[in-house]
């Protein structure tokens, strides 16, 4: 058999173009992945996380103003990421500005927020609201937070309709009662709810009725300490000293609209617009919704009694908005620059002001709008409390069993599971 | 190595086998009759049933191309069986538009392009170096190693993959397209070692004794061969990367550089009540594999039933 | 000559007895390594490590990684420590993870009864004398290339609109309204949407292995006078057994991972009724859980080996041969 030289036959050319197309798909996969990123005209280039929706356009507005003013530091304004996931993959956003509450004082306790306590703008932070931030955990010498705007909130009600039914603001429970009693007499709903949203669910009827009766800090507090050993037992826990509070709430949520568990935070706002009810568990950032249908309605707040002296009104805040810089920040410096700027007395007055939250620096100016203006006092003497869903972390779903709780499930039997989740949350740290 | 010996599976029990034989004389003419006749007649029963079930498939496919060729106000009544009326093309212009689908489509096939190459080629190469070194450690336990990935669910590495693409810098596309032939690699491998098994040792004699390197052998004699089983291996590695959801939402950290599958579901709540576009979405979605599919169906069906009627 | 597919299977299910049966491939002219075995071209090596190597920094540093942190309290970022096994216990404890487990897998149950029950029927359907064979074969694959979040979506408008239209016209109040908006029976929609996926790929096989049965066996049954269902139970059937257990561990496995219809149809509601255990392992992504969820997924991953091995040791024996 003679002897063939091997040659390259007709399916090398196949190969070779099999091998190209790769070869061209790789770089088109890697030149889209590498279109992401990279400017190169010299500025840093960082990402301001705000999630808070009414606020965007407010901020986005501020971003092209810092932008335009100086020329080392670029920012692009972010509003949808994940925060978890941005963290695990290493990449979270250069400044946050968002609710401060358990779910990020994990963040911090972690030690995965940077110290911004050497910034002069630390200093003029309220010792009280700060105190606001430890109040969820801290991390040992660091000022890893810093307070932007406190929301204060408490029963947003339709002055009309009470002056009409001849109602004076209630201080104590009993007086409240009464007030739903004559309102349902007259036809009125007294209280409107929108049960499909468990977060209205938690931060109003629920956190409204803790705060009023319960010391929310020194309760979580304690919580903490007892750890594991949480239950039925121990000193204090859900089903022991959130028992009475809830079952008040159980009782004000009879005075609500029958549809609640159909009715979402939108429905309401239009609904309480219209005058359907005398009374909504909502806090400021209602009171721009509700304007849009309704801008001449007359509203007021009032802390919601849940005891019989009035000495124990207290109003609910919450560190609506608190500015931070992640550990590993692509660009701390510039991070800092882009928070100096946030921070002016201008621009937090202004933020304040149209979005009807509390200043935190001892400079801050008083608020100044009517619907609004009933806490001011109750914020400057410190008689103010934070949400009690707040200090329960996501993965207890607190507010979901709190929706349960007024659409018919059992007190006990839910408060108890509150209490087996916490111990076991704290079993695995 | 040996071919794969055909072990016959017995025809008959041996009662059977012996009534066979002793009914054979007596009824070979009615048998052969019987044969004629059975072969003509078309069991009717069976087709109707066939049929109606044919339609539990083409319904949901009925409703998807109805509804998305209906104008919004029509679509609004969430009526899913009336036929368009008129038949209003917008929704796929909306589409198309909202959901950025150039974008999408293109990092789609980008991904799949890039899956079903990858592991072809990788699958193949390993596959031919296990099969014909199976005596040594290395390659043997290689085998059993890759192939224990087809018993590892994806949750259980989603995790620390997430992390880790992140911090590498490959939570886009590339990532994706990357960790997608990992995971075709078992099932890939399996196929082709499998394949392999039957071709005959004595054509890549003859072609070492031409003088041919083992890469020659691979690619102009060996890599030929297996193109069935090619086909069949990207035909796999292409519905499971371009239907995949699961992955590209957690891996891609962008949302405006996601696949196909993931924009349906990103724009979800933006399509609200306007049913013909997300439809139209659907249909977009959902056509491109479709159509690969009916152009290739002949080879699915080939490479599953290949001899099976000799066999 | 065998289908690629049987082939596989056969593989498969005779991994064992492989390693029994070490084959010396001597090709003409290769020398011998000193345990007498030909030594092994260097560009083998070439072909299979780059790809090993890729796989193990794709798939087995995440797998340890995870195992790993599954030991401490991480949750993805900043400071953490070891706490040995309390994740572990906190999860046996933990209703929400385990109720996850029971969802996933009745579901997977029935889903596998019913894929299997509807696809052997439809391939005997397939493979009998009929009309239109290559169309109807053709039609009953396509639900397998959908993708399965767009067909989920596609199913929750028929099952949030047109379903309850259909009960409360004929006046069944459980189906007048959507069944996807009902804690006990959301999961039967993802067993719908699930099988609806899955029935043409056990189909193929099915069609393959039923094919590959001599028609001889059928005369001799015919012969005997065999009615149709003594041929189904005692002909077909234990001939297609080893294709019944391929279909089987699949299937099984495929459906513990179920995610893209949930999320489709219901996104583990209404509630967290129909949450995977996928699904649960993914919240410590975006939740912060991440070691917690790793302990989760560990434990999945043992359960998913253990339930794997069983199957094999099983059916050693009654695989599809070649």
């Amino acid at each position: 058999m003679p002897h063939e030289s091997f040659r390259p036959s007709r399916p090398r050319r196949a190969r070779r173009r099999v091998a190209l197309a790769t070869a061209v798909v790789l770089g088109a996969s890697l030149a889209l992945a590498g279109c992401a990123s990279g400017s190169g005209d010299g500025r840093s280039d960082i990402t301001f996380l705000i999630s808070k929706p009414e606020a965007i356009p407010f901020f986005r507005d501020l971003v092209e103003r810092f932008n335009g003013e100086q020329s080392d530091v670029r920012v692009t304004l972010d509003s949808a990421s994940n925060l978890s996931a941005g963290f695990l993959r290493g990449s979270p956003p250069d400044v946050g500005l968002l609710n401060y509450n358990e779910e990020m004082a994990r963040f911090m306790e972690r030690g995965a927020l940077s110290d911004l306590g050497d910034m002069p703008e630390a200093e003029r932070i309220r010792p009280d609201v700060q105190e606001l931030v430890d109040q969820y955990a801290t991390y040992p010498g660091r000022t890893s937070v810093l307070p932007y705007s406190v929301a204060a909130a408490s029963v947003i009600y339709n002055v009309g309709i009470f002056e009409e039914n001849g109602i004076e603001v209630p201080t104590t429970w009993d007086e409240l009662i009464e007030a739903c009693k004559t309102l349902e007499a007259a036809g009125i709903t007294p209280i409107y709810s929108t049960f499909k949203e468990p977060w209205s669910v938690g931060q109003g009827l629920f956190d409204y009725t803790v705060g009023g009766s319960v010391d929310v800090a020194n309760f979580y507090d304690e919580l903490h300490e007892l750890g594991t050993e949480v239950g039925p037992d121990s000193t204090v826990s859900f089903e022991k000293t959130l028992k009475p509070p809830v079952e008040k709430m159980v009782e004000l949520a009879e005075y609500t609209n029958d549809d609640a568990a159909s009715r979402s935070y939108g429905d309401g706002n239009v609904a309480f617009a219209k005058g359907e009810a005398a009374m909504y568990m909502q806090g400021p950032w209602a009171l721009g919704e509700i304007a849009k249908t309704n801008p001449d309605l007359e509203l007021g707040t009032f802390p919601l009694p849940v005891t019989d002296d009035p000495d124990d009104l207290k109003v609910r805040v919450n560190l609506d908005l608190a500015l931070w810089v992640p550990e590993v920040g692509t660009d701390k410096a510039a991070a800092r620059k882009f928070i100096a700027f946030l921070m002016q007395k201008e621009i937090m007055d202004d933020y304040n002001a149209e979005f009807l939250g509390f200043g935190t620096t001892t400079d801050a100016a008083p608020a100044t709008d009517p619907r609004i203006l009933g806490m001011q006092e109750y914020y400057d003497d410190g008689r103010f409390y934070q949400g009690a869903s707040k200090f329960v972390p996501l993965s207890i779903p607190a507010d979901n069993y709190m929706q349960a709780i007024v659409t018919g499930a059992d007190v006990d039997e839910t408060l108890a599971r509150l209490d087996a989740d916490w111990a076991r949350l704290a079993l695995r740290g | 190595m040996t071919q794969a010996a055909a072990r016959p599976i017995p025809l008959t029990s041996p009662r059977e086998e012996a009534v066979a034989t002793t009914s054979t004389t007596t009824t070979r003419t009615t048998r052969r009759r019987r044969r004629r006749v059975g072969q003509e007649k078309t069991n009717w029963g069976t087709m109707v049933i066939l049929l109606l079930c044919a339609l539990t498939v083409l319904l949901p496919l009925y409703v998807t191309v109805s509804m998305s060729l209906k104008s919004t106000t029509q679509a609004v009544d969430g009526n899913a069986f009336s036929l368009p009326s008129p038949i209003d093309f917008s929704g796929f212009a909306t589409a198309w538009e909202l959901t950025n689908f150039p974008v999408a489509f293109t990092i789609s096939i980008l991904v799949t392009v890039g899956t079903v190459v990858g592991t072809v080629i990788l699958a193949a190469l390993a596959s031919y170096a296990i099969v014909r070194n199976w005596e040594h450690r290395l390659f043997r336990w290689s085998f059993f190693y890759l192939l224990a990935a087809m018993f590892l669910p994806f949750p259980v590495v989603a995790l620390p993959q997430i992390q880790l693409t992140g911090l590498v810098g490959l939570a886009n596309p590339v990532g994706v397209t990357i960790l997608h032939i990992m995971f075709q690699l078992s099932f890939s491998i399996l196929l082709f070692t499998a394949f392999l098994r039957s071709i005959p040792l004595e054509l890549e004699e003859s072609a070492r004794m031409d003088g041919a390197t083992t890469w020659q052998t691979f690619r102009q004699l060996i890599f030929p061969l297996l193109a069935p089983m090619s086909a069949t291996v990207a035909i796999f590695a292409f519905l499971a990367s371009w239907n995949d959801f699961m992955m590209p939402s957690l891996i891609i950290a962008d949302s405006s550089q996601q696949t196909l599958p993931v924009v349906q579901q990103i724009f979800q709540t933006q399509f609200s009540t306007n049913y013909n576009v997300s439809f139209a979405s659907y249909l977009m979605a959902m056509a491109p594999a479709i159509i690969v599919y009916l152009f290739t169906q002949r080879w699915v069906m080939e490479g599953v039933t290949q001899g099976a009627v000799k066999g | 000559m065998s289908t690629p597919i049987t082939t596989a299977a056969a593989s498969a299910g005779s991994l064992v007895d492989e390693v029994e049966h070490v084959h010396v491939d001597h090709l003409a002219g290769a020398k011998a390594d000193r345990r007498g075995r030909p030594r092994v071209d260097r560009i083998y090596y070439l072909f299979l490590v780059p790809t090993l190597v890729l796989f193990t920094l794709a798939i087995t540093v995440p797998a340890v990684l995870g195992i790993f942190y599954s030991f401490t309290n991480f949750i993805g970022f900043g400071d953490w420590e070891f706490i040995g096994f309390t994740n572990y216990i906190a999860v046996f404890s933990d209703p929400a993870i385990l109720s996850s487990y029971l969802f996933t897998f009745g579901f997977a149950i029935v889903t596998v009864l019913l894929v299997n029950v509807i696809a052997l029927l439809l391939a005997i359907g397939l493979t009998s004398r009929i009309k239109l064979k290559t169309g109807l074969r053709a039609v009953f694959v396509i639900p397998m290339v959908i993708s399965g979040i767009v067909i989920a979506f596609v199913f929750n408008f028929l099952f949030s609109n047109s379903l309850p239209a259909l009960g409360s016209s004929l006046g069944i109040p459980w189906l007048s309204e959507s069944i996807l908006a009902n804690p006990d029976l959301a999961w039967l929609a993802i067993v719908i949407v699930s099988a609806w996926q899955s029935i043409p790929g056990a189909l193929l096989i099915y069609i393959a292995g039923l094919l590959a049965i001599p028609g001889e066996v059928y005369e001799a049954a015919d012969i005997d006078g065999a009615t149709p269902w003594y041929k189904l139970r005692s002909v077909t059937l234990p001939l297609v057994a080893g294709y019944v257990v391929i279909n089987v561990i699949l299937g099984f496995k495929n459906y513990l991972n179920v995610y893209d219809v949930i999320v489709g149809l219901t996104n583990g509601g209404p509630g967290t009724a129909t949450r995977s255990i996928a699904m649960t392992i993914f919240t410590g992504f975006t939740g912060g859980d991440y070691a917690y969820q790793m302990a989760n997924a560990t434990i999945f991953f043992i359960i998913a080996i253990l339930i794997s091995v069983l199957q094999l040791r099983l059916t050693r024996g009654r695989a599809a041969i070649s």
